[in-house]
């Protein structure tokens, strides 16, 4: 379980070398609406509440 | 990370479980995909041993993946998927009951549990298909360079009949291309358990190479036993197979599950389900003492059996023949 919880604060710091850039959304239909206007790939991850 | 629309999901409630198919006792699982929902890849995975599938080298390739084809899609270049029957969550009525009804958190875990529940009540559940999953890919063989996504570290068995190699790196499995390691257990997972042969294209110095695989016994074997399954009766021993040898020499069938008992948890005790000492043999489970999938009495009573049912033993201990009753364990879900 450490492990895992290892590599999920890695995968944090990961994703917090560019945090100013990242804004995650937590509305798959807003995902959706912004990926169709943006043209970008969408990034979707499922993950258990906090 | 900014090329991306970046959006966690906490909830399940009206997530299309269809679509977004994958283990659910994943620790992480992504998906890249596009605002039109094809799936062009997914990350993940998660087993009890020590190598991780899990890493952030690996995660990056992944996601510069997800880019091209992004590209390839927006000019037209990448095949529409078919995309899979919807379902959701709410569709699971034990599902309703415990989450919905009383205004729960829908959770992944528990929309496996209970899927699985279902199945059982249904009497469509199949194990091998359905609990003892994700197959682990390491039962054929393959062994992967897990930072470098799909590139073989080591082929054995199966696969190394079949010619794969060191340096490989898998393409294809049957006609599912594959970009991560999740794809590949995926595809592998999504194949039938009665399944015998398999075909993957692997890139070697540049060149598709097609390999035909022959499935081993057990190929969609896995260790589950991280996952509060309530359908998978816990029996709390370990067993080690009988050599052919051994077997001979106590007048038992060479084919059969015959085992000689390894390790037996204290929980058996707490929970009085069985006897069992370390140096029994079990010779036989409900009077059976071979099975067409199970190599040992564990697994055949895990596959056999329903959770908190009883099962008679016939053992040998101390050169002497004994009976005795085994009862399972129901586990009950819990987080």
């Amino acid at each position: 379980m450490l492990r895992y919880a290892a590599l999920a604060a890695c995968l944090g710091s990961f994703a917090a070398s560019a945090q100013d850039a990242i804004r995650w959304v937590d509305s798959y239909k807003e995902a959706r609406e912004q990926a169709k206007r943006t043209g970008k790939p969408i990034f979707l991850e499922f993950r258990c509440e906090a | 990370m900014q090329q991306y629309v970046c959006v966690r999901i906490a909830r399940m409630d009206d997530v299309d479980i269809g679509l977004f198919e994958y283990d659910r006792y994943n620790t992480l699982y992504f998906f890249i995909l596009n605002a039109d929902e094809q799936i062009y890849l997914r990350y993940g995975g998660r087993d009890t041993s020590q190598d991780t599938y899990l890493s952030l080298d690996s995660l990056e390739l992944a996601l510069s993946k997800g880019l091209q084809l992004h590209q390839q899609f927006q000019r037209g270049k990448l095949p529409k998927a078919a995309r899979p029957q919807p379902k959701f969550a709410r569709d699971i009525p034990l599902l309703v009951e415990r989450t919905y009804a009383r205004n729960s958190c829908v959770e992944c875990h528990l929309i496996g549990d209970f899927n699985l529940q279902h199945k059982e009540l249904e009497g469509t559940l199949n194990k091998p298909q359905d609990m003892f999953r994700p197959a682990d890919i390491r039962a054929a063989g393959v062994y992967l360079d897990v930072p470098k996504g799909l590139l073989v570290k080591e082929a054995k068995g199966a696969v190394a009949d079949a010619g794969l190699l060191p340096g490989d790196r898998i393409a294809k499995l049957n006609d599912t291309v594959l970009w991560t390691f999740a794809d590949l257990q995926h595809a592998y997972d999504k194949l039938p358990r009665s399944e015998t042969a398999m075909r993957l294209a692997v890139v070697r110095q540049g060149k598709i190479v097609d390999l035909a695989v022959a499935l081993p016994k057990l190929w969609w074997f896995s260790d589950i036993r991280y996952k509060q399954l309530t359908v998978d009766p816990r029996v709390y021993f370990e067993t080690r197979p009988l050599a052919v040898e051994d077997k001979r020499k106590l007048g038992l069938d060479p084919e059969g599950f015959a085992a000689e008992v390894k390790y037996v948890s204290a929980m058996a005790k707490a929970l009085q389900l069985h006897e069992l000492r370390t140096g029994d043999i079990i010779i036989a489970v409900d009077g059976k003492s071979k099975d067409d999938l199970a190599d040992t009495p564990e697994l055949f009573i895990r596959l056999r059996t329903k959770a908190g049912d009883s099962a008679q033993l016939d053992l040998i201990r101390d050169g002497q023949p004994v009976k005795m009753e085994l009862k399972t364990s129901r586990m009950s879900f819990r987080k």
